[in-house]
């Protein structure tokens, strides 16, 4: 590992595109842009304007940090698809940081990341101190769980209500802790990135069966 | 003219691919390595490519096949001129994943990026395998579309016509799950016909009694789910001759529809009096031996060379999308850094809608 990494961390995992850009241990630029749709289009100049606001480009890079979701199944895809491209002509590593991961961070542990899975769902990770299965849940169901009770993330208002924990707050923007993530992972080899979807691709077997082969 | 090498990349169906192609002032083009990684297992128990499953596979499958393409052409990113990649029409999630991908991968080698109309890519593969002089007649025929097109120059295609609805592949491989036959259809179904007796079950020529040169399929699927409904209600089943006699009726009604309208689209290409004139087959169905052989009379009765490229670059591939990359770029046309996926993208912009003229346009 170099002793100053050069770490561009970004996320398109829900209605937004963000990049940023970690330098000397430090945060040096960063961008949140909320958007419905056209990350695809916005991701790669979203980037370059960070490394610009610092000075840098795509050869300044040590690593990539990339958010794997879960979250919006093609924005992840973006994202995902994108880091894979760059690590492979930049010859840098690019590696997979969990939404749950980051709002996890720097967070007094034991705790329990709850975020909105929309459909009356929420995804939920322990951390205690390290990090526990992350699977898909329901609100009500985490008492009987025995989940961690302070939380953290866009349902643990509700979570808080059913643990009787503390609600807490991760200070630090999403790619800004993903860079910081990534660059404690930096000195053992890690896997490509992947999407984290947590959720099956909604495919159902056909419902009419075939006719019977008679002999 | 220069030598240029070009990586395409392409993910707008169910195959996950990349290759590498040199073109050489003088000689015919090479194709240095082309990787393709299917996701038949993936999609058999659902009997159709689910989109949502495909996606997932490229965007963990691609990178992979762009280093494979790279090590078997004993290449490094440095050695390629330009990155192609497939930018639509097909399922979007698959299609974003190769274009955020050949970005990525441009971007961070400071390669031009063009993107390809996956169509044109099978229209321009006659040229690198064949060398083939504009303008020749090229019949698209796969399980996601089926058109008649006359290729003119590197951008200039007109359609003469194309199917109002189903793709024959997708006729083969409904075919083959409504007789529980494995996916997907196409060779499974060729094989039962092979055995079967084509004039037992009669089925529909759709438009056969219109003029021009569309296409329908979408009737055919229902007439052999009638026939194979009439042999369950009979008797509780159907025999394994029942479905070759079904398999054989079905390849035959496709196969004359195909010949008939190739006739007609092969009088039209003919009055432009080419110097060459060539037809030429793309696309999976293309494989099919019986098809492929109307395919051949036809055109020699009227003296049209037929080329049908091999097989491996006639389905879907990126080789003809890397080649297709250097027939735009010497033409001038297109490094697009900021390229963006077309999920519909009709190959011949002046010809009218054919399939899925809402709001969103054409879907080809």
């Amino acid at each position: 590992m170099r002793p100053d990494p050069v770490i561009l961390a970004f996320d398109t995992s829900a209605a937004h595109c963000a990049a940023a850009l970690l330098s000397g241990g430090q945060v040096v630029a960063e961008a949140w842009e909320p958007m419905e749709k056209g990350q695809a289009e916005r991701l790669l100049p979203l980037c370059q304007e960070v490394m610009a606001q610092a000075g840098m480009g795509w050869g300044d890079l040590t690593a990539l940090a990339v958010g794997t979701g879960p979250g919006n199944f093609t924005g992840v895809r973006i994202a995902v698809a994108a880091a894979r491209g760059l690590a492979l002509s930049l010859g840098v590593p690019a590696i997979g940081v969990t939404r749950l991961e980051a709002l996890a961070h720097g967070l007094p542990r034991p705790l329990t990341v709850v975020e909105d899975a929309r459909r009356g769902e929420v995804y939920v990770q322990e951390f205690d101190p390290d990090p526990g299965e992350a699977r898909l849940s329901a609100v009500a169901s985490l008492g009987v769980e025995g989940c961690a009770p302070d939380v953290v993330g866009s349902a643990a208002e509700a979570a808080a209500a059913v643990t009787g924990g503390r609600l807490l707050v991760q200070p630090l923007p999403l790619t800004h802790a993903m860079a910081l993530i990534a660059a404690g992972r930096l000195d053992r080899p890690q896997p490509r990135p992947a999407p984290f979807y947590l959720r099956g691709p909604d495919a159902a077997p056909p419902a009419d069966p075939p006719p019977v082969i008679l002999p | 003219m220069t030598t240029l090498t070009f990586l395409g990349i392409e993910s707008s169906c169910d195959d996950s691919a990349a290759a590498i192609v040199r073109s050489r002032p003088g000689q015919a083009p090479e194709v240095l390595s082309s990787v393709v990684q299917g996701q038949t297992a993936l999609h058999a128990a659902f009997g159709g490519v689910v989109p949502e499953i495909a996606a997932r596979a490229h965007a963990e499958k691609l990178d992979d096949c762009v280093e494979k393409a790279l090590d078997l052409a004993g290449l490094r990113l440095d050695d390629v001129d330009g990155v192609a990649v497939t930018a639509g029409p097909g399922l979007i999630g698959g299609v974003l994943s190769g274009v955020m991908l050949a970005r990525g991968v441009a971007i961070g080698a400071g390669k031009p990026l063009i993107g390809v109309n996956h169509l044109a890519g099978h229209a321009l593969t006659p040229r690198l395998t064949h060398g083939l002089a504009f303008p020749y007649l090229m019949l698209l025929v796969s399980g996601g579309h089926c058109q008649f097109l006359i290729a003119e120059g590197v951008d200039r295609f007109h359609r003469l016509g194309g199917t109002i609805d189903d793709a024959p592949g997708e006729a083969f491989d409904k075919t083959a799950k409504l007789l529980g036959l494995p996916q997907p259809g196409g060779p499974s179904v060729e094989a039962e016909a092979a055995l079967g007796d084509e004039g037992r079950f009669v089925f529909p020529r759709p438009l056969l009694d219109r003029p021009g040169c569309d296409l329908s399929f979408s009737g055919l699927k229902t007439a052999l789910l009638r026939a194979r409904d009439a042999l369950v209600a009979e008797k509780g089943g159907i025999t394994v001759q029942d479905r070759r006699d079904l398999c054989a009726g079905f390849q035959a009604a496709v196969a004359a529809v195909l010949a008939e309208k190739t006739g007609r689209a092969l009088l039209s290409y003919l009055a432009l009096s080419p110097a060459e004139p060539a037809l030429a087959v793309a696309g999976g169905v293309a494989a099919n031996r019986a098809i492929r052989a109307v395919l051949e009379t036809v055109s020699s009765k009227v003296d049209v060379r037929f080329i049908a490229p091999p097989l491996p670059l006639c389905t879907d591939n990126a080789a003809m999308i890397a080649w297709a990359g250097i027939e735009r770029f010497r033409a001038g046309l297109g490094d697009e850094a900021d390229l963006v996926a077309r999920p519909r993208w009709p190959l011949d912009s002046q010809a009218a809608p054919m399939i899925g003229s809402g709001k969103k346009g054409a879907k080809a």
